[in-house]
């Protein structure tokens, strides 16, 4: 029973990842502009973070070393300062679109204005960093996260033509109306929110957090290949139901009301209900996860002491960060901008950002001083640099792409 | 004098002719014990004709994977040796100067 | 850059192998993270200091090794990677008396309260944090 719960380690870190306030509305913009046409970059970037989740977790429970504390010992201080640099203006971009994002959340929820829900969300979110413990956070955010499974029904409730969903997913293709510029800009921001950096290093953090040992390696295995594969499915439910009511009629997805029009008209207010109980799980979540990451990286890089494991007062500078990063967000936001716009581009920031931090964890998941005899197998090698080399093509052509298109308009 | 003041800069011989960069500087803990840990002396200084960028751990002789990385590292790295304290003239931000009849040793770390 | 000119192969020997540990310093010591005896994080090691020549001065034939005095922490990094020196009243030392061993961490054998690299820790611990309702609690 302890394994099973286990789990909620890899599913708050997939949640934070695949269904954060960001994903959601992509995944809804992409469904009702591309249908099911880019579900096999969904695949393809679970199995990426699944490979390299697994690996720094590995690390971690190992060695006892968090992903960032080796990404500065393996690339020394220039470059790991660059990498911290790039790491830190995403982790808050993150933070500043999931506070806004559960601000958003409540306001579809209650009619109350979202700029009175912001301080709210931020006193929420800094309180549980600063008492809650990492299990008991880890357990109510990523089993409450699960209600998004509404989607899921919902797709089931709309009784879609599952054989053209199939088609379009098995089959892909650039659908008329868009161009194939604006495909592949979607199919990196995918694949880089599929494997933000942020999800890594929480991840490695959060193993370290949990005490994991070398026993507890099948542990983190589990929680990788249930977590993640998870994060993939409500993602692609979430584009699908896009698929299957707004891709027909036209409708251009740009506010949270939209994303959730498709789960109303399946399943009316009940399922609404589910899917903002989810929402302001899922966001609130990612919240943590982004702003706790934010912490793990400042602190790993200084090596300062950090965990919320420890007392603040054992921590302190890691716990002044974290405030310091979540009144930026907050700052950031009272100046009216929108959350979601905001995250769009932290999105393709990530997919720039990382051969940075997937190169050094391939390194050292094969270095005996680090692994003992737990160094990767000759499999797991290969297909890493194959997504090695996906990912440096996809950090390559970000940028161009996001000129060429206009960010995907 | 800290190690900042000599990584990466450029090593020349007794004619000035230049042979490489610092990559790394070899201590070894071999005096007495002393409280906690041995004193740490150096032995000398690691040049990389190419590069002082770092090795990445492939130094190491037991560290062969990912077999592409390793083998592209090793390449770039390739003409390393070690020059010992003995042979060192003179060291600081300008450069490392050796003596003229200095030796050039195998820089693969012992194991 | 000029070309180097490169050692041919033949000219390159084995190289004698010291008695003890071997380390290297970018590659052993240099931005590994620093645990107390309690293995609690004190800093990342920023730099090395060692006992001598003085910088670009001749070196004597039979001059002794110099050996390391001090992991260096704070401004040294930023001089580190921008380039330059600070002063040496401003290094931040943790002596080399006090490491007791060098792996994938360099480990202490003194707590960290009792040395001056975690004087910024303990100023916002007291400052800060101390003043926030529950900051000394245990999470619950």
């Amino acid at each position: 029973m302890k394994r099973l719960l286990g789990v909620a380690l890899g599913i708050l870190t997939a949640i934070g990842g695949f269904v954060d306030i960001g994903d959601l509305v992509t995944n809804a913009v992409v469904g009702s502009r591309f249908g099911l046409s880019l579900a096999w970059v969904v695949l393809v970037g679970v199995v990426g973070i699944c490979l390299f989740a697994n690996m720094s977790g590995r690390v971690a429970a190992v060695s006892g070393r968090a992903t960032f504390e080796v990404i500065r010992e393996r690339m020394g201080a220039r470059a790991g300062l660059a990498n911290l640099a790039a790491s830190f203006l995403i982790n808050l971009m993150t933070v500043t679109a999931e506070i806004g994002g559960i601000a958003l959340a409540l306001q579809l929820a209650s009619g109350v204005s979202y700029m009175l829900w912001v301080p709210f969300a931020l006193i929420a979110v800094w309180l549980v960093i600063w008492r809650v413990k990492f299990s008991i956070m880890e357990n109510v955010a990523g089993l409450v996260g699960l209600s998004l499974v509404v989607f899921a029904v919902a797709l089931f409730l709309l009784k879609p033509d599952w054989g053209s969903l199939a088609s379009q997913a098995l089959h892909p293709s650039v659908p008329s109306e868009e161009g194939p510029g604006t495909y592949w800009y979607y199919a990196i921001a995918l694949f880089g929110a599929a494997m933000t950096p942020y999800e890594v290093f929480f991840f490695s953090s959060g193993a370290v957090e949990e005490r994991w040992k070398v026993k507890d390696l099948v542990q983190s295995r589990i929680n990788v290949l249930l977590g993640f594969p998870l994060g993939g499915f409500l993602s692609l439910s979430i584009a699908a139901c896009a698929a299957v009511v707004l891709l027909p009629a036209g409708i251009s997805v740009t506010t949270l009301s939209q994303v959730a029009l498709p789960v109303i008209q399946a399943g009316g207010q009940l399922a609404l209900a589910a899917l903002l109980l989810g929402v302001v799980a899922a966001t609130f979540g990612a919240a943590l996860e982004t702003t706790l990451s934010s912490g793990y990286t400042l602190a790993q890089f200084f090596g300062w002491s950090w965990g919320k494991f420890r007392r603040p007062a054992e921590a302190a500078r890691f716990h002044v960060a974290m405030i310091v990063v979540l009144l930026a967000g907050v700052a950031v936001l009272t100046t009216g901008v929108d959350p979601i716009l905001v995250t769009e581009y932290s999105v393709v920031f990530s997919a720039i950002a990382l051969p940075l931090t997937y190169l050094p964890i391939l390194i050292v998941a094969n270095d005996p001083q680090y692994m003992g005899k737990h160094v990767n197998g000759r499999a797991v090698n290969i297909v890493a640099f194959i997504y090695l080399v996906i990912i440096l093509v996809a950090s390559v052509a970000a940028i161009p792409l996001m000129i060429a298109t206009g960010a995907g308009a | 004098m800290i190690l900042n003041d000599i990584l990466g800069r450029d090593v020349m011989d007794s004619t000035g002719q230049r042979l490489g960069e610092v990559s790394d500087v070899r201590f070894a803990l071999d005096a007495a014990p002393a409280q906690l840990l041995s004193r740490a002396r150096m032995v000398g200084v690691v040049v990389c004709p190419r590069t002082a960028t770092s090795f990445l751990g492939y130094e190491r002789m037991d560290v062969n994977q990912p077999w592409p990385l390793a083998q592209l590292l090793r390449w770039r790295h390739r003409g390393s040796f070690l020059v010992l304290w003995e042979d060192i003239a003179v060291m600081g931000p300008d450069g490392v100067r050796l003596r003229s009849a200095f030796m050039a040793y195998e820089s693969t770390l012992p194991r | 850059m000029r070309k180097a000119k490169p050692i041919p192969v033949q000219d390159i020997r084995p190289a004698p192998r010291p008695a003890g540990l071997v380390l290297d310093a970018q590659l052993h010591l240099l931005d590994r993270q620093v645990l107390d005896v309690d293995d609690v994080p004190v800093t990342t090691v920023d730099d090395v200091e060692l006992s001598g020549p003085a910088p670009g001065e001749p070196i004597p034939e039979g001059t002794e090794a110099p050996h390391i005095t001090a992991l260096l922490t704070g401004a040294v990094l930023g001089t580190r990677i921008f380039g330059g020196r600070p002063p040496s009243s401003r290094f931040i030392r943790i002596p080399w008396e006090v490491v007791a061993g060098v792996d994938t961490v360099v480990s202490l054998g003194v707590r960290a309260n009792s040395l001056d690299a975690s004087w910024l820790e303990r100023w916002m611990r007291d400052q800060i944090i101390a003043k926030i309702p529950g900051g000394r609690h245990d999470p619950e």
